[in-house]
């Protein structure tokens, strides 16, 4: 990262995975995946928290290192860049329900950087960006059948 | 577990409370037939579609 041109970084996201209370199984096919994607250089891992919400409200942040046994997580662990401040924390944990542990992942979109520094390179310039839920996807398909049908 | 000194008296990067997505699991299971919501997906992605205008 240090070698990194700000020009050469690709999107940032992240995602809140919540894992209601006793509805957790965890194989180790989630971070097999997750390797996957960092093997093929498809992402870079940036950061990972595991929050936990107790029945009051109250919120707990642990380091993934915190969890114990990390298996094949452990090299990954050791490259993340601990972007997240403590001030995130609460923010992060805001969506998640009382009772619940959640997962918190940040990574860079590598497949991604290539295509924005060539649009930079172009003169363009990000004006927005964001993500169709499927809902939005099902919606919109539903609307339109009946007039596929009318028009049939 | 505390976290890790580095990360306090930062600013951080998360500028709000974050929203609750709407539960995907929920939404595309609503009737007895989740597999035709998968198909209806997947069509409305399907490379050729065209958009009616």
């Amino acid at each position: 990262m240090a070698e990194q041109s700000l020009d050469e970084l690709g999107p940032v996201d992240y995602v809140v995975v919540e894992f209601p209370a006793g509805a957790s199984n965890f194989t180790g096919e989630m971070a097999a995946e997750l390797l996957a994607l960092v093997d093929s250089g498809t992402i870079r891992v940036i950061d990972v928290l595991i929050l936990t919400k107790d029945q009051d409200g109250a919120v707990e942040a642990m380091e993934l290192s915190d969890i114990g046994e990390l298996g094949e997580l452990q090299a990954l662990e050791a490259q993340l860049a601990e972007l997240l401040a403590e001030d995130d924390v609460e923010h992060l944990a805001a969506a998640m329900e009382p009772g619940s542990t959640a997962g918190v992942l940040i990574w860079e979109n590598l497949w991604a950087a290539p295509f924005a520094s060539a649009a930079r390179r172009s003169g363009g310039q990000l004006i927005a960006n964001g993500r169709i839920p499927i809902q939005a996807i099902i919606a919109s398909i539903e609307a339109d059948e009946p007039l596929t049908t009318q028009g049939e | 577990m505390p976290l890790r000194p580095a990360r306090r008296g930062r600013v951080g990067v998360i500028r709000a409370p974050v929203a609750k997505t709407a539960v995907v699991a929920k939404a595309v299971t609503p009737g007895a037939a989740p597999v035709a919501r998968t198909a209806v997906v997947a069509a409305a992605v399907k490379p050729g579609r065209r958009r009616r205008i």
